[in-house]
């Protein structure tokens, strides 16, 4: 094994691989990658290089500067990246299980409440340095084609059912892969997506956003809060399952009471929903 | 050897843990297995009864735990010929006497010398849930199809998960086949949908359980029984044997009366 510092050179018989270091910034990686290849070109003329990035996550543009640098500088021909994705969902989606801080005597059974930590949920540097690495590549990507500013956030993904009893304060976008059950509730500073049936209680925008919205593939729940806004579906939609059962719903604020619409996206015009109040 | 501990458990009381306890120990008996069940449910015992054992105590859980007594002195053989054995809990004394890490050690104990080794859980989430569940590796949840039922197993699902006892099992007993025909009652599909697990059993209401039970002689003992004969399912699929759940049958149903009509074996809620 040859070691450059960030760019370690792995050679299993006539397999050979080029590690990166995960936590090394960019510049320092392409710098050390063209010295490493431009001192030993005659060991690299020819044959196929993996290239195992391991959790960074690199913008295409990167991606292709690094192809370019060992494809110049030697006769390699880069023919695969290899990502070490898992970190993705082992890390940033952990919900940590604590003892609650701020529940009263009216909740003895704070034990099994589900509490995000207070930050975000980071759970170790590498984890973070990947999704603020995506992060920040996207926004740096718009800023250069002066796209339109978009908001870009770091959503918290649940991909189990959310069951009665687990509670959950996320300070960004919720999106939940599976039904929140009734009894189960959520909190969330910017918007709530459901891909299932949303039977529990929910707050978007729960710092006071009225502008957030929820959005579920069935909108069963009978009460929810947006912002400072209470909606409480009108007892029609009880007795018309069927109205709750018509494809995805948005719920949102409009003239200071809650709405629900047929989705048809994120900042489509809603004129025709019913109003939640009861 | 190293058996498998199970908890059966529901959140809610009195929907059937100890006689899924009762009958899918008996069951797993009658397949050739090594089998103990325990009663954690202490100060309100109750399978000792329903197996027919109550007079034949010495000993219990808490004696076990405190070092009074041998685990194998507190062990009962059951009446019937299987290795089917009963550790009751003790009466007198209360879901605190215990911790989850002395019941653990002590189911650790049983796994060496049983196939099977079955909990039967308090219902409630407080102490006795804790000791019960701490000491599985496998769970098993009972529901009926009322919706307070379900509530509770969905948040017993969730602390399970948590606990990290993952993918449990279903059984939804009581289901009156006739009440679902009318849409009056949840179907499995309703259940299985909200709570989103594996349903590993149906179980008619069957008033020859509660007969059974009076008896001290679990119904699974009683394979014609609709009640019996579901257990019996449930402790194959327990055990690994792949049978598919059926529809639950009205007895007064279209179907069973166009089974009659052809002549074909209709008998009323025939499978589960
Ligand atoms: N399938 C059934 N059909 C008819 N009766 C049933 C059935 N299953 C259980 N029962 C009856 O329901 C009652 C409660 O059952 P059981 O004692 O097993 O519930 P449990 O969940 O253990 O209750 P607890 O929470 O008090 O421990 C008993 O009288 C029992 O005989
Ligand atoms: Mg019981």
């Amino acid at each position: 094994m040859l070691k450059t510092g960030v760019v370690q050179v792995i050679a299993r018989g006539t397999d050979v691989a080029f590690v990166i270091d995960e936590n090394a910034p960019f510049d320092v990686v392409a710098g050390e990658l063209k010295d490493y290849l431009s001192k030993k070109s005659g060991l690299w003329s020819k044959g196929d290089i993996t290239i195992n990035v391991g959790q960074r996550m690199l913008a295409r543009d990167e991606l292709a500067k690094i192809k370019s640098i060992i494809e110049t500088n030697s006769g390699l021909k880069v023919t695969r990246f290899w990502f070490a994705p898992e970190s993705l969902d082992s890390g940033d989606l952990k919900i940590e299980a604590k003892p609650t801080t701020d529940g009263g005597p009216a909740k003895p059974a704070a034990h099994n409440e589900v509490v995000l930590p207070e930050q975000a949920p980071q759970t170790s540097a590498k984890s973070k340095s990947a999704v603020e690495s995506i992060i920040e590549s996207l926004k740096s990507r718009q800023n250069k084609n002066g796209a339109r500013n978009r908001n870009i956030t770091e959503a918290l993904f649940i991909k189990s059912t959310f069951r009665s009893g687990e509670t959950l304060h996320h300070q960004g976008d919720v999106v939940v892969l599976a039904d929140v059950n009734p009894g189960a509730e959520i909190r969330a500073d910017g918007d709530i997506v459901v891909f299932g049936s949303l039977k529990g209680w929910v707050h978007a925008g729960a710092s006071g956003d009225n502008k957030a919205v929820i959005i579920a593939l069935e909108l069963p729940s009978p009460r929810f809060q947006i912002g400072k806004f209470l909606g409480v579906a009108p007892v029609t939609a009880h007795r018309q399952p069927k109205l709750s059962a018509s494809g995805p719903q948005i719920a949102y604020v409009r003239s200071r009471s809650i709405h629900v619409a047929p989705f048809a996206g994120r900042f489509a015009r809603y004129n025709k929903g019913v109003p939640y109040d009861g | 050897m190293t058996g498998r501990t199970i908890v059966i458990t529901s959140g809610k009381g009195g929907v059937g843990k100890t006689t899924a306890t009762a009958n899918i120990g008996t069951g797993l008996a009658m397949r050739g297995h090594r089998v103990v069940v325990v009663d954690t449910d202490i100060g309100l015992r109750n399978l000792d009864v329903i197996m027919g054992l109550e007079n034949r105590i010495v000993y219990d859980l808490v004696n076990v735990i405190e070092g009074t007594c041998k685990l194998s002195q507190a062990m009962i053989g059951d009446k019937h010929d299987y290795e089917l054995y009963l550790i009751p809990a003790a009466q007198t004394r209360d879901k605190n006497s215990i911790t989850p890490e002395q019941l653990r050690e002590m189911c650790a104990e049983l796994e060496k010398e049983f196939d099977y080794v079955l909990i039967d859980c308090p219902a409630g989430i407080e102490q006795g849930f804790k000791n019960a569940t701490a000491a599985a590796q496998e769970a098993i949840i009972v529901t009926t199809p009322e919706v307070s039922a379900i509530r509770d197993a969905d948040r017993i699902i969730g602390l399970l998960e948590s606990s990290g006892l993952h993918r449990p099992k279903l059984i939804i007993n009581r289901i009156d086949p006739e009440m679902v025909r009318r849409g009056d009652m949840m179907d499995q599909k309703d259940v299985e949908s909200l709570l989103a697990i594996e349903v590993i059993g149906l179980v008619p209401a069957d008033e020859q359980t509660i007969v059974a039970a009076n008896r001290g002689i679990p119904v699974v003992h009683n394979t014609k029984s609709p009640a019996g004969g579901a257990f019996l399912r449930i402790a194959s699929r327990v055990d690994g044997e792949d049978i598919p759940l059926m529809d639950l049958e009205p007895k007064n149903g279209l179907f069973s009366r166009f089974k009659g009509m052809v002549g074909m074996n209709g008998r009323a809620y025939s499978h589960a």
